[in-house]
């Protein structure tokens, strides 16, 4: 009697939800729409110029080896954090705080405290000039570095909890047994933790590999406008040129390698990982 | 043999993880010198960047914008996520896990695109600019973030609850707001929190979004950055932090931080 009269009526709930997908939808198929119809009509001229204009594939090679440099380094970053919060249960909470806040507050406020630190005036290099350990100015922004220090800094949260996700669902028991069994401390960890924590790490590396492809913030500030990534050019093209075709080509292809970097990622990891843990 | 190398690892981990809020700590600290900026030795402290901050209406503006927007994105967010994670879990159709799937997947999107891909369309609708476009970008953004933890404490629900006060007369509306919506209150409130603090703190997709009309505070900070870097852009920082800490705090006192490394029951 209830079963009959539910569905329909409960079927209208879903209506917010659907409008909501709906624009997501929309706007996603208005990038594809956009990226083929220019001001010319019909074109195919942003595409061109991607697979023709040497300077714009070395945007496209910087944002991806930036993402991957900054993906690995948050992952072997942030694993060591994940470890401790793993074996600290009584602080886990508090230590929780330390990771949660800095991933949540606005990367743009993480981004200045780098340009504060790192800059030529910065923290850093007038602390370096304090001590006497150096004359001039270590160039530390407005290049790639800058930008992989900062990128990584504002994705390892995230590969943090990724990882100690993981770590928790691990059954203590196995550790016991394999230090039972007379495995070190470091065999233990090497043997049983790491591979059955890999699933977190990949899914850390998936996540930062993909806000870093996506990022624009972080490579405008610390990287300055010469050393652009492909957020940069899509900003750019957006605020400053009002060329939606273009910007819109440039997401297009900006998805394209991201899905493509996913694609890899899955066949490294069902490479390295143990079936039973998928 | 072991401890030694377990004690480096320690301190390592313990150096990498403080690592973490160091550069927060910076600004914070520049943010009450007078100087303006970190020097050695550091110099006279005081609050006249908060002052001028506090003085600026520019920054008062941008600031209760995005304490405006947060709050709004915040409720139509996770009402928009226990209606439909509701309507899911009562009728739970063949296509719940593709439809869950469809419902993260703008996680899945580098936020460059998505940004592009919002302006596209709320440009076609003529909402670019508008503090209701940001809204609606922001909807899509945080979405996800209510959805799951909704979900989750959804799924916790004794099914035997909902079946009991169905059989006693209640009716779908009594069921829905009067069991559902207590029962799965750590998922609602854990949801409003981190929609909440995801919205204020947006920057990547709401800076193809503002216009002379709106503009949040994290885009405003960012476009200051880009002209000028005065002092008081660290006093404002500052003051960013301290809601989103604020949050995190009362997400903690309230439900726990549990949420965020748990996984979900398969």
């Amino acid at each position: 009697m209830r079963t009959s009269a539910t569905p329909q009526s409960l079927g209208w709930l879903l209506l917010p939800a659907l409008l909501v997908l709906a624009l997501f939808l929309g706007s996603v198929v208005l990038l594809f729409f956009n990226a083929f119809w220019t001001r010319d009509g019909f074109s195919l001229v942003y595409f061109r110029q991607i697979v023709e204009r040497p300077d714009y594939h070395e945007v496209f090679l910087r944002t991806v080896s930036i993402s991957v440099v900054v993906a690995l380094a948050s992952a072997v970053l942030a694993y060591p954090i994940a470890w401790l919060l793993w074996r600290l249960p009584r602080w886990r909470n508090l230590l929780l705080v330390v990771v949660l806040v800095p991933w949540l507050v606005s990367l743009v406020v993480r981004t200045y405290g780098w340009l504060v630190i790192l800059g030529p005036k910065g923290f850093l290099n007038e602390a370096l000039r304090w001590v006497g350990a150096i004359q001039s100015p270590l160039p530390l922004i407005f290049n790639d570095l800058g930008v992989v220090i900062g990128l990584t800094h504002v994705l390892m949260p995230f590969a943090v909890i990724a990882t100690l996700s993981v770590l928790l669902q691990i059954d203590t028991r196995l550790e016991e047994a394999s230090e039972s069994l007379g495995a070190s401390g470091l065999a233990t960890w090497r043997r049983v933790v790491l591979p059955l924590s890999l699933p977190g790490v990949f899914t850390g590396i998936g996540i930062t590999f993909l806000t870093s492809m996506g990022a624009i913030v972080t490579p405008i500030l610390l990287g300055g406008l010469r050393q652009k990534m492909a957020g940069t050019q899509i900003y750019q093209e957006v605020v400053y040129n009002f060329n939606m075709s273009k910007a819109s080509t440039w997401a297009l292809c900006l998805l394209l390698l991201s899905g493509l970097g996913l694609v890899v990622l899955r066949a490294l990891e069902g490479a390295l990982v143990p079936k039973a843990d998928r | 043999m072991n401890a030694p190398l377990i004690k480096l690892g320690r301190a390592g981990s313990f150096a990498l993880l403080f690592f973490l809020p160091a550069p927060i700590l910076v600004i914070a600290a520049t943010s009450f010198a007078a100087a303006g900026y970190l020097r050695f030795p550091p110099g006279e402290l005081s609050l006249r960047w908060y002052l001028e901050a506090a003085t600026d209406p520019r920054w008062v503006e941008a600031f209760l914008t995005s304490l405006g927007i947060a709050a709004v994105v915040a409720v139509l967010a996770t009402a928009i996520a226990f209606t439909g994670a509701y309507a899911c879990h009562r009728l739970k159709p063949r296509w719940l896990p593709a439809f869950e799937l469809v419902v993260m997947s703008p996680l899945f999107f580098p936020h460059a695109a998505l940004g592009v891909a919002l302006v596209n369309v709320l440009a076609l609708s003529g909402h670019l600019g508008t503090a209701g476009g940001i809204v609606a970008a922001h909807v899509v953004v945080t979405l996800p973030f209510a959805w799951r933890p909704i979900a989750v404490a959804m799924a916790r629900i004794d099914g035997e609850i909902v079946e009991a006060a169905s059989l006693l007369g209640a009716d779908e509306r009594r069921l829905a707001l009067g069991i559902a919506l207590p029962l799965a209150r750590s998922g609602l409130v854990t949801a409003l929190l981190f929609t909440f603090i995801i919205s204020f703190d947006e920057v990547t997709v709401t800076m193809f979004l503002t216009g002379p009309e709106v503009t949040t505070l994290p885009v405003q900070i960012y476009a200051f950055i880009q002209e000028n870097a005065s002092p008081v852009l660290a006093a404002i920082s500052t003051a960013t932090v301290v809601v989103t800490l604020a949050v995190v705090m009362l997400l903690e006192r309230l439900i726990g931080l549990e949420f965020f490394v748990a996984h979900d029951p398969a």
